[in-house]
């Protein structure tokens, strides 16, 4: 007896017109979610690690000093000295009032250069700081 | 003499089948350039400055004096202690006070001296977060059955109430030469 080839007789195509929209979709959400990098960094840092942490909601309000081993101070795009961190902290502030400072320091530095820092953030009212931590698991 | 007009249909067609291809493309572009950087940290709120603070004598049991200094040593309230049993030691300390009027509730006050490393400092600080942290889930959890993040806002409220962060930065010590 002679087997009889059989054949599907149902098309198995799976319907690729729609992969373009699946993809674009996915597209717009990284698109929409990515922030390109809006700094250089000049300093170099390495950030301590702390298990009580809590996520700062509001990215807008949020504005970095970078303290790099080297003790060099960076905010926005340029190294600054001590004596200019107050008035640049306070142009800052002006703009946005409830502004958070977060302090972006190297795990080495001494606590010394860090109340300096913090003494001036007081003189120019930026209050509200977070220290800057990475999780600790 | 009619012209006879011969008509070839092109296709004007434009071809779609890479249209994937390139969007792929774009979304690893966009896949291996994100960043989903989430800001973590320890958060606080520093004090005004005023040029000559006046100060306020606060009795011995609201505070609880971390002092480190810059061996990375930690003294508690005079007692040298370990850092990772900061936490133990202040959570009864804590509690102990849930119930006290708000002006009566402990005070943490961090001292460290000008060349203590900021890590064994952020160590510390951490330490005492959790401390607050644990003793407020717990809280939430005997009156509320929850946790402190699970509660509602106006929950929250009450529970921050009862056991607030109160951690007082002193100026540190100029090193000794």
């Amino acid at each position: 007896m002679e087997f009889q080839k059989k054949r599907a007789k149902v098309k198995l195509e799976i319907p690729t017109t729609s992969m373009p929209d699946i993809v674009f979709m996915l597209l717009m959400f990284f698109m929409v979610v990515t922030t390109l990098r809006e700094v250089d960094l000049l300093v170099e840092f390495k950030l301590p690690e702390a298990k009580a942490i809590e996520k700062i909601e509001n990215k807008r309000l949020v504005s970095y000093i970078w303290v790099g081993k080297d003790k060099r101070i960076q905010v926005n795009d340029s190294i600054i000295k001590m004596n200019e961190v107050q008035s640049i902290m306070y142009a800052k502030r002006q703009s946005l009032p409830n502004i958070i400072v977060s302090l972006r320091v190297d795990k080495g530095s001494d606590m010394g250069f860090v109340t300096d820092i913090q003494q001036e953030l007081r003189k120019a009212y930026c209050l509200r700081i977070n220290y800057s931590a990475t999780v600790k698991i | 003499m009619a012209l006879l007009k011969k008509k070839t249909v092109r296709s004007v067609d434009i071809p779609t089948a890479s249209q994937a291809d390139l969007a792929f493309l774009l979304l690893l572009f966009f896949l291996v350039s994100t960043i989903i950087d989430v800001d973590t940290g320890i958060g606080l709120t520093l004090p005004e400055y005023i040029e000559d603070p006046e100060t306020v004598e606060v009795p011995k049991d609201r505070m609880a004096a971390v002092l480190i200094n810059e061996n990375g040593d930690v003294l508690v309230d005079g007692n040298p202690t370990s850092i990772f049993q900061v936490k133990n030691n202040l959570k009864p300390r804590i509690v102990s006070k849930i119930e006290l009027p708000s002006n009566k509730k402990l005070i943490v006050s961090v001292k460290t001296d000008r060349k203590t490393n900021y890590n064994a400092y952020i160590q510390a600080l951490d330490q005492i977060k959790q401390a607050y942290f644990e003793v407020r889930d717990e809280y939430s959890s005997s009156n509320y059955g929850n946790k402190f993040n699970d509660l509602s806002v106006e929950d929250q409220e009450i529970v921050k109430d009862k056991v607030p962060i109160i951690i007082s930065l002193a100026e540190p010590e100029a090193v000794k030469k």
